[in-house]
C-alpha cells in the first residue's frame, strides 16, 4: 500500500478525531464540533511542525 | 459526586432514564469483550451505533497499520529491548485482530518501506484508542456517563 505521508496523515486525523469525539462528547451536535475541531487541530499541527523542521539538516 | 448527581437529575433525561449501574462482573465481562473485538463493549450496552463506528475506525486502522507494512510488536521483544514492552502493550490493546496478526506473523515490519513508521504508528494508535473505548464502555456501563 502506497499513501502519501499527507494522505497518511489525513486517515490517521480523521480516525482518531472521531474516536475522540465518540468519548468525550454526548450530544451529536457536541461531537460533529469537536471531531472537526480535534481534525483540524492534528493538521494544523503536524503541518505547522513539519515547517519548523524543515530548515534543520536531517 | 454528589453535585454530578445533583446535576443530572435537573436534566430531563435523567428524570425519565436513570443511571443505574451495571454490576461489576457483567462489566468486567463487556470490557474484555470490547478488548478482544473493538466495539463490541458498546454494542453490548445497546449503544450499538457507537460500537459500529468504533470498530470501523479501530479495524481500518490496524489493516492500514499492516497494509503500510508496519511492525507489530510480540512480548519477547520486550526481552530484547526493555522500551519495546510499551510497543507490546499498545499493540496488544487491538484485542483478536492483534493476536491473528501475530499468529499468521503479519506485522514483521519492513523498514526499507517508506511507510513503515506510519504504518507502526497506526499499529500502536488504533490498540491504545481501543484501551480508550473500553474505558468510555467501563464509564458507561457504571453510570459514570450517561
Amino acid at each position: 500500500m502506497t499513501l502519501s505521508h499527507f494522505q497518511a496523515l489525513l486517515i490517521f486525523a480523521l480516525l482518531v478525531s472521531v474516536v475522540f469525539a465518540l468519548v468525550t462528547k454526548n450530544e451529536p451536535r457536541e461531537q460533529l464540533r469537536y471531531g472537526i475541531f480535534v481534525f483540524f487541530s492534528f493538521l494544523a499541527v503536524a503541518l505547522a511542525v513539519g515547517w519548523i523542521m524543515y530548515p534543520l539538516p536531517l | 459526586m454528589e453535585q454530578t448527581n445533583q446535576g443530572l437529575e435537573a436534566t430531563p433525561q435523567a428524570e425519565t432514564v436513570p443511571l443505574r449501574p451495571m454490576n461489576m462482573a457483567a462489566t468486567l465481562a463487556i470490557c474484555s469483550g470490547g478488548w478482544l473485538v473493538p466495539g463490541l463493549s458498546h454494542i453490548l450496552i445497546g449503544r450499538w451505533i457507537r460500537g459500529v463506528i468504533f470498530a470501523a475506525c479501530v479495524l481500518a486502522m490496524f489493516v492500514l497499520g499492516l497494509g503500510m507494512h508496519g511492525k507489530l510488536y510480540d512480548p519477547s521483544s520486550g526481552l530484547q529491548e526493555p522500551l519495546h514492552i510499551f510497543a507490546f502493550i499498545a499493540n496488544a490493546g487491538a484485542g483478536l485482530p492483534y493476536l491473528i496478526a501475530e499468529r499468521l506473523d503479519m506485522g514483521v515490519g519492513v523498514m526499507t518501506a517508506p511507510s513503515y513508521d506510519y504504518g507502526t504508528t497506526y499499529l500502536w494508535v488504533c490498540g491504545l484508542l481501543n484501551y480508550l473505548i473500553v474505558l468510555d464502555a467501563f464509564d458507561i456501563a457504571q453510570a459514570r456517563k450517561p
